[in-house]
């Protein structure tokens, strides 16, 4: 299995350890991602609002980009996944838009053909390389290590262009938890959305939604965990914002997958979530 | 008889033909055809992470303040900007309105009019000069280096500058 390795803005700048796991357990799984030269922001999602041209066009150069070198694509963000599926099937779909985003596109070396699919990590995890595997690859599982899942929303939402899970009650995430040994536990709002895109905008609200699904994980789990930056970004900052921090461990799904792989924890760099998360270590099988 | 005639027309609200031309904008916007099939349930302002914490964001009143052409009402302040995009009213209106894509109408709207909020124009601003929305740059890679990572992909900045050119955006989100 080979991928087109689409880390993000956000991960590439802010989370080491998001990004150094997700290698480390590709790795061991077999998977080869590749680095994807010249591909810079998908567009954001802000974008999407904006403009709806220069939202097609920014996805379609990145999406080029992977259908030079003849390979799928594999995000670690919600956002970028979404944003480059959405353009994806758009452009895929109606050959009109294609040819005037491709007309845009002209001068710069790029052209959208149509070739190609974006999955986000989680998605690879679950359809190709498939949740036995991840369980018979788990040789340190975790015994008694409550985990708290949180998919965030691009994952699965608009569900007619995401095509993936069930948006009101997803279990890939859970599945991937569960096969670690660890046990996925439902909590209130687990589905609800951590409101990072609204940082910038009022900080206050964001910390604030941020803190509220923090304490609802703490009443029943021992760490959360996330699959997209911004998700991982709220949850952990919120936890600074305040006097009585909950201290909930904030997890990157492929750390938790790549300790029970046997993993060390520097190669997945633990050390850099900024909540302590060694309950992990010491809620494993030796 | 008479008395209660006068009140109600006192109370009778009337699109004015300004509030008619916007909300036909807001309609012609790809994605924000339906705002007139809101029979204002309220499912997406009742699951909206947002508005749980933040009074005056109300996506019902969005859809209604769309339908009634109030420009200056949705266009002031941040309350288009507080929509995190989480698309649950998307997912959940029985009408299929999506109010998040009324919203994404309005910010389109808004941009056009010179009303982008500040930080989003900031955020679009590195993307079109570094093309990345953060800077990843000598000591960003000095970083990565140091934690086992790769060099970052050196965007081509060129390209995408040039496109958000050759769009219109640059010039709407005023220049540089």
């Amino acid at each position: 299995m080979k991928y087109a390795f689409f880390v993000g803005c956000t991960t590439l700048s802010r989370l080491p350890g998001y990004e150094k796991s997700a290698r480390r357990v590709a790795e061991k799984l077999g998977v080869e991602l590749v680095d994807m030269p010249e591909s810079g922001c998908c567009g954001t999602t802000y974008m999407e609002t904006l403009d709806h041209k220069t939202f097609l066009a920014l996805a379609a150069r990145n999406i080029a980009i992977a259908e030079e070198m003849g390979l799928d694509i594999v995000t670690v963000c919600n956002g970028c996944t979404e944003v480059l599926t959405k353009a994806n099937k758009e452009l895929k779909e109606n050959p009109e838009l294609r040819r005037e985003v491709n007309e845009v596109l002209a001068g710069t070396g790029k052209e959208f053909r149509g070739t190609q699919e974006v999955k986000h990590f989680v998605r690879m995890l679950k359809e190709d390389v498939g949740v036995d595997k991840i369980r018979s690859s788990s040789v340190k599982p975790f015994k008694g290590l409550k985990v708290g899942a949180h998919y965030g929303c691009h994952l699965l939402k608009p569900h007619e262009v995401m095509e993936f899970d069930d948006p009101e009650a997803p279990t890939s995430l859970d599945e991937l938890i569960d096969a670690t040994g660890a046990r996925s536990v439902s909590y209130p709002n687990k589905l609800e959305c951590c409101a990072g895109p609204v940082m910038g905008i009022r900080e206050k609200v964001t910390w604030t939604v941020g803190l509220e699904k923090v304490e609802a994980v703490k009443k029943y789990a021992d760490i959360m965990v996330t699959n997209c930056p911004f998700c991982y970004l709220t949850y952990e900052r919120c936890q600074f914002m305040t006097e009585n921090s909950p201290n909930v461990p904030i997890v990157h799904i492929p750390q938790l997958l790549g300790l029970a792989m046997g993993i060390d924890p520097d190669d997945l760099g633990i050390s850099s979530n900024k909540v302590d998360a060694s309950i992990m270590m010491e809620k494993q099988e030796a | 008889m008479r008395r209660w005639r006068r009140m109600t027309e006192a109370m009778e609200i009337r699109v004015t033909d300004e509030g008619k031309e916007f909300r036909n904008r807001v309609l012609e916007t790809p994605g924000a055809e339906k705002l007139m099939h809101c029979y204002q349930c309220g499912t997406c302002t009742s699951d909206c992470p947002v508005a749980k914490r933040v009074p005056e964001f109300r996506p019902r009143n969005i859809a209604r303040l769309a339908m009634y052409g109030q420009k200056e009402r949705l266009l002031s302040g941040d309350l288009l900007w507080l929509c995190a995009g989480c698309y649950t009213c998307y997912e959940r209106c029985p009408q299929e309105v999506h109010v998040s894509e009324i919203v994404s109408a309005l910010r389109k709207l808004a941009l056009e009019e010179g009303r982008l909020h500040p930080t989003i124009k900031v955020l679009m601003g590195s993307l079109s000069e570094m093309g990345y929305v953060y800077e990843i740059g000598e000591f960003e890679n000095e970083m990565r280096e140091e934690d086992g990572l790769p060099p970052a992909p050196q965007p081509d900045v060129r390209a995408v500058e040039a496109i958000m050119r050759k769009t219109g955006l640059m010039d709407r989100m005023g220049g540089e």
